[in-house]
């Protein structure tokens, strides 16, 4: 690319900030306005978006921004679903239940970040799928008030269901904004820079003055946190929690593909990869109900090899090569 | 006093001897040459004293304390930088923010937003890549990429910088644009270890150079003293070379 080429990429980069904006707030009016005009069922497909991109920017923090593919993430989701369960089962209310997803799950990163996050590549990896198996047996040996295997009834709420699954929402909703805040915030900030460097080049990072560990370590305690709070209010939500539901090995690998589709260390791609796929695969579910797996297999195949770098990446792509072609003409 | 030195510095990989008991020093304000023919150890001995690996034995005291096996992010913030042979920008940062990192975890430790930006670019504009300070690494060209490492390095506001072959790969206009940059660096104080296989760069900027062969200490002295010695044209060219060229001085 010539110099004059990435000096307008530059300048064009920041007249698209305007619109960014403009849709981000359409989209949350929008959002903000939904549940006085949906059926349950979508409500409660909305929810599960938002749900997501709340896992999603969890990945994304350790994944995306540091270069960690922990794709045994999920775990922080069992994690934060019991923590609240308990809690709440124990006479709790539900905002402790939350704080306490939150801040167990952060705990448990950091505590097992130390150890685990010296491992590099997929070493790491690996590392993070089993500590998934592991926390299932955990829970089911403990037994007791986690419930074991026969699972967890949480108390009901003594609101009636419309507004509650639309409190619920909200505070979905509410997750979702503050955690793509956190991760616009982070990559503002030094630890941040950090992180992104640490991705690129771990021993450059190092020889820079960046204690790479400890680092990593607060980037994956972050995660664990916001993967935590959705674990939490999930178990609220669905009311019943058993270790193969929390722990789903699913819950980490949606998110993952939501994050590939989306686009790896951005802001705003989590929230678009988890909407396209969460609603795409609902339609697909409810026009193929024999072979939707299928389909949705394939279409993430497509959209890997059309949009690799995520659909934020390609879409940026595209409006840079328009506004080219624009200038020529 | 040294401001760095190394006593008897060793490390093995395996079976071999990278590093065999290697003692330096380096006085403040110095620029100290490392050189030697390929596989002699000068890049070991860098990332010996960089905490890059682990010392097998001795020990390496920088500023009067002793910083062996210190990990590398402590080093660099007691004021030791280094840029590496093979260059490892941030491939998915800007050139500014590539150097916004060593402003604000180097030495400096600049934690203020305007701080570290002016940091960062003061450094690109020394380096000369002030222009290109929105570039992404992989569209720049080599010899500017090798200016960013010494930029990132320079943000830092070490005490002492070391430069793994920064001239290697370059042509001679941008090997006469690097000398003039390390002179003026030094010249401003930093004291600065240069690795290098270009003996012009050597002999243009070194106070003192010290000899590398097989993981030994050849030799150290004046530059010009140093590339004369028959030791050390026997191990750059061969027995036979050295005894012509020394039977041809006699």
């Amino acid at each position: 690319m010539s110099e004059a080429a990435v000096l307008e990429q530059g300048a064009k980069a920041s007249t698209m900030r305007p619109l960014v904006w403009a849709a981000v707030a359409i989209g949350l009016l929008v959002l903000c306005a939904a549940p006085l005009g949906i059926s349950s069922y979508w409500l409660r497909v909305l929810t599960t978006v938002l749900m997501y991109v709340i896992v999603t920017q969890g990945l994304n923090v350790i994944v995306g921004i540091t270069g960690y593919h922990a794709f045994g993430n999920g775990v922080f989701f069992g994690i934060g679903a019991y923590a609240c369960g308990t809690a709440m089962v124990a006479g709790l209310p539900f905002v402790a239940g939350i704080a306490l997803a939150i801040v167990m799950s952060a705990v448990c990163a950091f505590i097992l970040g130390w150890p685990i996050l010296r491992l590099k590549g997929h070493y790491f990896a690996i590392a993070t799928v089993a500590l998934n198996l592991a926390a299932v047996q955990i829970i089911i040996q403990i037994g007791g008030i986690t419930g074991g295997a026969q699972g967890l009834a949480l108390p009901l709420s003594d609101w009636d269901p419309k507004p509650l699954y639309i409190a619920l929402y909200y505070l979905m909703l509410g997750g979702a904004v503050a955690s793509t805040a956190i991760v616009a915030i982070l990559l503002k900030r030094p630890l941040g820079f950090a992180l992104r460097a640490i991705r690129d080049s771990e021993r450059a990072a190092a020889v820079m003055g960046i204690n790479t560990t400890k680092a990593k370590v607060y980037a994956w305690a972050i995660s664990a946190g916001l993967t935590g709070f959705a674990g939490g209010v999930w178990a609220y939500w669905i009311t019943f929690i058993e270790p193969s539901s929390a722990f789903d090995p699913a819950v980490g690998v949606k998110a993952y593909i939501m994050l590939i589709i989306g686009g790896m260390g951005s802001i705003l791609g989590p929230v678009i990869g988890a909407f396209v796929l969460e609603i795409v695969s609902t339609l697909v579910w409810s026009g193929f109900l024999k072979a939707h797996q299928l389909i949705l297999g394939l279409l993430i195949v497509v959209v890997c090899i059309v949009a690799p770098n995520g659909i934020i990446n390609a879409f940026a792509r595209l409006v840079r090569s328009v506004r080219r072609n624009d200038g020529a003409a | 006093m040294a401001l760095l030195e190394g006593r008897n510095l060793t490390i093995k990989f395996g079976g071999v001897l990278a590093l065999d008991g290697v003692s330096f020093g380096v006085e403040a304000g110095q620029i100290f040459g490392v050189i030697g023919p390929n596989g002699a150890g000068k890049t070991t001995l860098l990332n010996a004293i960089s905490s890059v690996y682990k010392l097998d034995g001795g020990s390496i005291s920088f500023a009067g304390e002793d910083v062996t096996n210190v990990p590398s992010y402590q080093l660099s913030q007691l004021g030791v930088a280094r840029t590496f042979q093979i260059v490892q920008p941030f491939n998915h940062m800007t050139v500014r923010e590539n150097v916004t990192v060593g402003a604000m975890y180097g030495h400096a430790r600049l934690r203020q937003r305007n701080e570290y930006l002016d940091a960062a670019d003061e450094a690109l504009e020394r380096v000369g890549l002030i222009a290109k300070a929105h570039f992404m690494p992989p569209h720049l060209t080599l010899s500017d990429r090798k200016r960013l490492e010494v930029a990132r390095a320079l943000a830092m506001q070490p005490r002492l910088l070391l430069l793994d072959e920064v001239m290697a790969g370059l042509n001679l206009t941008e090997i006469e644009r690097m000398i003039d940059l390390v002179r003026e660096i030094n010249a401003a104080g930093m004291t600065v270890i240069v690795i290098e296989h270009v003996m012009k760069a050597v002999l243009a900027l070194c106070h003192r150079a010290m000899v590398l062969n097989f993981g030994r200490k050849l030799t150290e002295g004046l530059p010009h003293d140093v590339v004369n010695e028959p030791a050390v044209i026997e191990a750059y060219l061969g027995t036979r070379f050295a005894k012509t060229r020394t039977g041809s001085a006699a």
